[in-house]
C-alpha cells in the first residue's frame, strides 16, 4: 500500500507510480482524478491501465481522517466482486494529510448512459441492456446484502459501467461512502447528519423510520429500473432543505400520485412511523386512486417486467422483494437473457451504441489547483475527445475538457491480495462451525485448581439490550 | 467478509504466537526484552480502557482499538510508533470505525486529565491525526475486526447457560489484555472464557463441548493461557500495573520530539 513518504519537493513518493490526466469529478468530501498507471516496462505508445482516484480533504473540523473514508475503505477493503467497484490502492500523503482511493477506472455510468438517450438518442435504451444492467446491478447488491451491507446511497450516478476492454459493459456499485454493515439495526440517516439524494429514497424513511434494513436498497433499485425505462427520474420530489427531520412531503407525493396511498391494510407497521403519526392533514389527506404505474413505465400491467418493478416499489419492506429473489424472477428468465457486457447491441447487426467517454478536467493537478494553461492532453484522444462536446457535466467548472480515449483492458494491478469471493455468509450470524457429533473429551472441571486466583474482571458489562 | 468471518481481513492475518511476541528489531536495539515488550501491551490495553471509560463508548470500540494497538506492534517498533500516541488514536479510529465517533479534542482533554503530572502522555490534537495517518497505514487499510462478544452471546445461549454471561463476558474483556485477537478465531476465543466459566461456576458442558465438533485442543489451550495470564500478572483491575514496572521499560523509549 501506498507510503506517504516525500518523494522530494513534499511530493509523496507513490504519486510517482501515477500520470495524471486530470480532474473527473467533484463532491463535497473532495476531488476524482483520472489517472494513468505508469507501465512497469514504458515504451513509445504503451499506457498503463486507467485509475480513478478519489482524494479525500482532511475534515475542516479538525477530526482528521473523514469517517465517510474510513467507512469506504473499511468496506472496499473487504469485498471483493465483479459486480462491485475494485479498490485497488490507498495512499497517503502526509503533507497535507490527504487521503486517496485508487480505482478500477470504469468509463461510464448510468446517469450518463441514461442521459445520453434522453438528451442525444431521444432514444429508449434497448431492452438487452436494461436487462442486463439490472441483473448486474440486483447481482452486486445481492452480494453486498448477503454480507450484511447496505448501500444506502443507489442512484444512477453511483453505479458505473465498464468501458471497452475485456470488462466491457459490466456494472460496478461504486460510492460506499454512506454503506453500513447492518449486523446491529442502523440508526436512521438524520442522526448521523447525512444527506442524500431523496428521489431514490424509500417510503419507509421518509415517514421517519427509525431501523434501516436491506430494503430500502431495493427501493433505489426500482426508481433506477424505471428511470432505465423512461429516462426519467420516477419520483422527482422537490426537496425541502434546511428541515432538521427527514420528511419530505413533496417526495413522498410524488410517490403517492404514482403508486396510490399506502394503507395500513397493507402495509401494517405504516401506522407506527413518525410523520405518518403526526402529519395527518398533509400525507393522510389527499388521496390518489388511480395508482398509474404501468403508464408511467409503459409496461403492460401483466407483463414479468412490470410485475418486478412494482414488487421492487412495494410499500411495506417487508413484502418488498430483495436482490435475491429479483434475481430469480420470470423476467430474467425471458428474452432477451441478460448477458454479461450490458452495453452489446441486442441482435447481431444492431449497431452499437457510442457511449460519450467522461470529460476530463485537465487542468486541474492533484492538490486541486487549476493551471491557466490546459497541461498537455495525453496522445491520441484528440478526435474521441472533441467528439464529447456535451452540454455541462455535473459539478464540473467550466475549463477544457479532453475525452478520455478509450482502454484496452482492465488493469490486473493485484494491489490487495483480494481473497477469492467464494463464500458468502449464510445464515449463522456468528459463522459458528456448529455440525453436531463427536468432539472434545476432556472435561472443563480439570481447570479447577487454577480456579479462585486474582480474576481482574473488568466490569464492562452491558446494559440490557445493548448492541455490540 | 463484514458478516462471515472466514472469508475476512482478519481472519487471513492471524498470525502464530511466535509472530506476535516478536520485539521489533529497534527496540530490541533499545535493550526491551519480550517481557517488557508485554508489559508495555498490557498496561497500554489498561490506557485505552480508562482512557475509553472517560469518553464513554461501547465496549466494541475499546475491542477494536486494542486490536488496532496489537496489530500495529507486529509490524511496527514502539521506538518508531510511541504506544503513548498510538493508543489513543487507536481509540479514536476505532471510535470512528465503529459508527460513534470521539472527536479528538476531547480525547486530548482527557488524556491531560487522566495524565495530567506525566508529559510523556500528552499530545496535542495535530499529534492524534497524524497518528491516525500512519496508523491507517500501519493496519495496511484493514479495519474490521471481529470479537468474541456476539458468538459468546450465542454460544451461551445454545448452551442454556446464560446465566453465565456476566461472568464469561468479563472473561473475554480480560483477553484484550493479551494477544490472543490476534492470533484464534474470535469464536474460539467466546468458547474458552465459556469453558473457564462453566469450569469454575460448576457448570456440565461437557456433552455441549463435545456435540460442537471444534477442536477442544485449541479450546483448552486457550483456556490455559488465559488461565496463566491471570496467575502470573495478578492485576489491580482498576489501576493496571504498577508505574515502578512499567515506567523503566518505557523509558527506554526514545523521548518525544
Ligand atoms: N472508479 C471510477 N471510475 C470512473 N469514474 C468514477 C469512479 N469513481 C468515481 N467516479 C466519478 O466520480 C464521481 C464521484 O465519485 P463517488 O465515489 O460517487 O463520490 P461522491 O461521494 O462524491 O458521490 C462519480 O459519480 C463518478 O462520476
Ligand atoms: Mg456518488
Amino acid at each position: 500500500m501506498g507510503d506517504g513518504r516525500a518523494g522530494g519537493a513534499n511530493r509523496p513518493a507513490w504519486l510517482q507510480q501515477y500520470e495524471l490526466v486530470g480532474k473527473i469529478g467533484e463532491g463535497t468530501y473532495g476531488l476524482v482524478f483520472l489517472a494513468r498507471l505508469k507501465p512497469a516496462h514504458p515504451a513509445p505508445g504503451r499506457r498503463g491501465p486507467p485509475i480513478a482516484i478519489k482524494k479525500f480533504k482532511q475534515s475542516k473540523e479538525g477530526d482528521g481522517v473523514s469517517p465517510t473514508a474510513i467507512r469506504e475503505i473499511m468496506l472496499l477493503r473487504e469485498i471483493n466482486h465483479e459486480n462491485v467497484v475494485k479498490l485497488v490502492n490507498v495512499h497517503i500523503n502526509h503533507a497535507d494529510m490527504s487521503l486517496y482511493l485508487a480505482f478500477d477506472y470504469a468509463e461510464h455510468d448510468l446517469y450518463e448512459i441514461i442521459r445520453h438517450h434522453r438528451e442525444k438518442l431521444n432514444a429508449p435504451i434497448n431492452p438487452y441492456t436494461v436487462k442486463s444492467l439490472l441483473w448486474q446491478l440486483l447481482n452486486g447488491l445481492n452480494y453486498l446484502h448477503s454480507n450484511w451491507i447496505i448501500h444506502r446511497d443507489l442512484k444512477p450516478s453511483n453505479i458505473l459501467v465498464m468501458g471497452e476492454g475485456e470488462e466491457h459493459g459490466i456494472i460496478k456499485i461504486a460510492d460506499f461512502g454512506l454503506a453500513r454493515i447492518y449486523q446491529a439495526p442502523l440508526k436512521a440517516l438524520c442522526d448521523n447528519g447525512v444527506v442524500v439524494t431523496i428521489w431514490y429514497r424509500a417510503p419507509e424513511l421518509l415517514l421517519g423510520a427509525k431501523h434501516y434494513t436491506s430494503a430500502v436498497d431495493m427501493w433505489a433499485v426500482g426508481c433506477i429500473f424505471a428511470e432505465l425505462l423512461t429516462l426519467k427520474p420516477l419520483f422527482q420530489g422537490v426537496e425541502a432543505k434546511n428541515t432538521p427531520n427527514p420528511f419530505q412531503l413533496d417526495q413522498l407525493d410524488k410517490i403517492f400520485k404514482v403508486l396510490g396511498h399506502p394503507t395500513v391494510e397493507k402495509w401494517p407497521t405504516l401506522a407506527n412511523l413518525p410523520w405518518w403519526q403526526n402529519d395527518q392533514q398533509h400525507i393522510q389527506g389527499h388521496k390518489y386512486e388511480n395508482p398509474g404505474l404501468h403508464n408511467i413505465v409503459h409496461l403492460p400491467q401483466k407483463s414479468p417486467a412490470f410485475d418486478l418493478l412494482s414488487k421492487m416499489l412495494e410499500y411495506d419492506p417487508r413484502k418488498r422483494i430483495t436482490a435475491a429473489q429479483a434475481l430469480e424472477h420470470e423476467y430474467f428468465r425471458m428474452d432477451p437473457l441478460p448477458g454479461r457486457n450490458a452495453l452489446l447491441p441486442s441482435q447481431p447487426g444492431e449497431k452499437i451504441v457510442q457511449y460519450p467517454v467522461r470529460p476530463v478536467d485537465t487542468t486541474t493537478d492533484f492538490e486541486g489547483t487549476t493551471s491557466l494553461q490546459p497541461t498537455q492532453a495525453p496522445s491520441g484522444n484528440a478526435a474521441q475527445g472533441q467528439s464529447v462536446s456535451r452540454s455541462m457535466p455535473r459539478q464540473m467548472p467550466q475549463q477544457p475538457m479532453v475525452g478520455m480515449p478509450r482502454v484496452a483492458a482492465g488493469t490486473n494491478m493485484a494491489a490487495f491480495n483480494a481473497a477469492s469471493q467464494a463464500g458468502i455468509a449464510g445464515l449463522n450470524p456468528g459463522n459458528i462451525p456448529m455440525q453436531r457429533g463427536a468432539g472434545g473429551q476432556s472435561h472443563p472441571h480439570q481447570l479447577r485448581r487454577k480456579a479462585d486466583q486474582g480474576m481482574m474482571q473488568n466490569p464492562g458489562y452491558p446494559q440490557q439490550k445493548r448492541r455490540f | 467478509m463484514a458478516a462471515n468471518f472466514w472469508t475476512s481481513s482478519h481472519c487471513k492475518q492471524l498470525l502464530d504466537p511466535e509472530d506476535v511476541e516478536l520485539v521489533p528489531a529497534a527496540d530490541r536495539e533499545r535493550g526491551i526484552m519480550p517481557e517488557e515488550f508485554r508489559l508495555v501491551k498490557i498496561h497500554m490495553s489498561f490506557h485505552i480502557w480508562r482512557l475509553a471509560q472517560q469518553v464513554k463508548v461501547r465496549q466494541r470500540v475499546i475491542a477494536t482499538a486494542v486490536t488496532y494497538f496489537r496489530r500495529v506492534y507486529t509490524r511496527k517498533s514502539m521506538s518508531e510508533y510511541d504506544p503513548r500516541l498510538v493508543a489513543p488514536t487507536c481509540l479514536y479510529l476505532a471510535s470512528k470505525v465503529e459508527e460513534s465517533t470521539v472527536q479528538a479534542r476531547l480525547l486530548v482533554f482527557y488524556i491531560k486529565k487522566m495524565c495530567g503530572s506525566d508529559d510523556k502522555y500528552r499530545f496535542e490534537i495535530k499529534d492524534i491525526l497524524e497518528m491516525e495517518m500512519k496508523l491507517l497505514e500501519a493496519l495496511d487499510y484493514y479495519l474490521v475486526v471481529f470479537h468474541p462478544y456476539r458468538p459468546l452471546l450465542q454460544l451461551l445461549q445454545d448452551a442454556g447457560i446464560t446465566d453465565l454471561t456476566q461472568f464469561a463476558w468479563g472473561l473475554v474483556n480480560d483477553t484484550y489484555k493479551m494477544d490472543l485477537i490476534l492470533i484464534y478465531p474470535p469464536y474460539m476465543i467466546a468458547l474458552a472464557c465459556i469453558y473457564i466459566a462453566s469450569a469454575l461456576k460448576d457448570k456440565d458442558t461437557t456433552s455441549w463441548f463435545e456435540e460442537l465438533r471444534v477442536d477442544m485442543n485449541i479450546v483448552k489451550n486457550i483456556s490455559m493461557e488465559i488461565l496463566d495470564f491471570y496467575d502470573t500478572y495478578k492485576i489491580d483491575p482498576q489501576r493496571g500495573l504498577p508505574d515502578d514496572k512499567i515506567s523503566p521499560v518505557l523509558n527506554k523509549l526514545p523521548a518525544k520530539s
